[in-house]
């Protein structure tokens, strides 16, 4: 599109050069960036599931019930999808499960994973709750685990102190 | 009450592949391409522009996707722009939109474009963008992608059908036949026979190389039209009699049976029941292979077999063309790629060149009347359904 018609823009005046601004002398630290990787956001600030992982902090594995039709809700959640009620409540999961089925990324892994691969990861059933969990499982190579095997629910932080969950094989 | 009827009256694909161009050169490809050879379409009637991309964000690092299209292409809407994500069903999402837009009178003259380009200079950038299509905060820490998932969907299959590997090696030998013959597929003049594809290196135990689909850059576009406008294109039109659409879970723990897919029943009967027939009338459908297990599963979701017995179903030809349904004659996922928003409008110009018999004879199924196009999406817990009827030519 051709401007050719309009009048040139008027240039400020040269001046001296400008009053000199006032810094603070010590300044925060910028936001990190964040999705950059897959783990959630964590703190009380971020999250109305902060209480899940100060717990995942002490090496417990918790979710939401819904007080009202009793469900149990994976992932934890604020409102149940079922009654729509609010005011969840946190019960602890069991620490067992055993395997429904399970395979193995030995190739494709995302960023921040490449170092890992190959890794095993499954469906894994919890002891006595219906909940079937989705994990790494760790503690044997993934052409030694089987369907109906025992894992065991561990926690484990992560490098910049957030907290995750996920299975281990038992010997 | 359906509304107005509403057809496929053209449409074109790129070539599907590693692709040295960029997503908008893709696009402006596409737009030139459909042009070109739907000579009958004069670019000022089109009023509306469905854009089937599934991460421009990630994989182009653009938003606002559909008005960027729509320059590439050379389309400017006077009704209705607007960009559909469903992951993998993001160019079926199109294709839908712009047939409710018809429908309701909204839209006369509507272009749907479905496009994606996978393949970047780091590859683990691109897995991270497919990564993020399960739940990334819960399922994504464990490194949930969807070759493990679907491996754990295969390992059901075996483990309570007595489905083999040799089963699903015989999906991808079909498909991959069938790409031969299709030379904007990306595994084109390619031969992979069943022993070799056995042999192929595991990505997913006990899912090869052979029996996911790729990571695969391409376009493809479609033009639709009212039932009023169609007389003005040549070919025979692709009615679209029914459609459906399905969605029960996101979270993986929430996936309940691995094996039935019983969103597919439910979507496929709503388009079958909307379209006024059974599976039993249709003469080829489009299903979306994105692995080698998930053809067999939609076998038995479809009715086309008892439950269970979707390996043997292909191993005995029955998928094949000359067997009781032809199953994916474009080449399905596994021998065109999956371009992702692309693939669900591929599919259509498929339906579209079958009804007009412009297909290579290798892959031309004989005087087809009806045809199903399903994609899933994500963790196979979205499932969505088209139903098309081939209309007289003009």
């Amino acid at each position: 599109m051709s401007d050719g018609a309009r009048p040139a823009r008027p240039r400020p005046p040269a001046t001296a050069a400008p009053a000199p601004v006032e810094r603070p002398t010590e300044r925060e630290p910028p936001p990190k960036p964040f999705l950059l990787d897959f783990l959630p956001l964590e703190s009380e600030k971020e999250t109305r599931l902060a209480r899940f992982f100060a717990r995942l902090a002490e090496g417990r594995l918790s979710t939401t019930r819904c007080p009202s039709d009793g469900r149990l809700l994976w992932p934890p959640r604020t409102a149940c999808p079922y009654c729509h009620a609010d005011g969840l409540e946190w019960v602890d999961l069991p620490t067992e499960g055993r395997i429904y089925a399970f395979s193995a990324v030995l190739a494709g892994a995302p960023m921040g994973m490449e170092a890992d691969v190959p890794f095993a990861v499954g469906l894994v059933d919890l002891a006595g709750v219906p909940l079937r969990l989705f994990g790494r499982i760790e503690g044997k190579p993934w052409e030694a685990l089987r369907i109906g095997a025992t894992v065991r629910v561990e926690t484990y932080s992560v490098p910049d102190g957030r907290w995750f969950y996920r299975f281990r094989a038992e010997e | 009450m359906n509304g107005r009827s509403v057809a496929v009256v053209g449409g074109v694909t790129t070539k599907f592949g590693l692709r040295s161009s960029t997503w908008g050169e893709l696009a402006q490809e596409v737009g030139a391409a459909l042009f070109r050879a739907v000579p009958a379409l004069r670019s000022e009637e089109v009023d509306s522009l469905f854009v089937g991309a599934a991460e421009p964000e990630r994989l182009a690092f653009q938003s606002h996707a559909a008005p960027y299209v729509a320059e590439q292409m050379g389309i400017r809407p006077t009704r209705i722009l607007q960009r559909t994500e469903l992951a993998c069903a993001s160019g079926q999402s199109a294709i839908r939109s712009a047939y409710a837009a018809i429908a309701s009178g909204l839209s006369d003259v509507a272009v749907a474009v479905g496009l994606e380009k996978m393949n970047l200079p780091s590859m683990a950038e691109a897995n991270t963008a497919m990564a993020c299509v399960m739940d990334r905060a819960w399922d994504g820490p464990a490194g949930a992608t969807a070759p493990p998932f679907f491996a754990m969907v295969a390992q059901r299959h075996m483990l309570e059908h007595g489905t083999t590997e040799e089963q699903l090696a015989a999906v991808s030998e079909k498909n991959h036949r069938f790409a031969n013959s299709n030379p904007s597929a990306q595994f084109h003049e390619k031969t992979f026979a069943r022993d070799r594809l056995m042999r192929l290196p595991l990505v997913a135990p006990p899912l090869r190389l052979g029996d996911c689909s790729s990571m695969t850059d391409g376009a493809a576009a479609v033009v639709l039209v009212s039932e009023e406008a169609v007389g003005r294109f040549p070919d025979p039109p692709a009615w679209i009699r029914g459609s459906g659409q399905y969605s029960d879970f996101h979270n993986l723990a929430n996936a309940g049976s691995l094996t039935e897919w019983t969103g597919l029943t439910h979507a496929s009967r709503e388009a079958l029941h909307r379209a006024g027939i059974g599976i039993d009338r249709v003469d080829f459908a489009e299903v979306h292979d994105c692995f080698s297990i998930s053809e067999i599963v939609e076998y038995e979701a479809l009715g086309l077999c008892p439950p269970g017995q979707g390996g043997s179903f292909v191993a005995e030809g029955q998928s094949d063309l000359g067997g009781a349904i032809t199953i994916n004659p474009r080449g399905g996922l596994l021998g065109c790629g999956h371009p992702l928003g692309a693939t669900g409008v591929a599919q259509a110009v498929e339906v579209f060149t079958q009804f007009a018999s412009k297909a290579p004879a290798a892959r031309q199924v004989p005087d087809p009347e009806w045809a199903l196009v399903h994609n899933l999406s994500g963790s196979a817990n979205v499932h969505s359904v088209m139903v098309y009827q081939r209309g007289g030519a003009s």
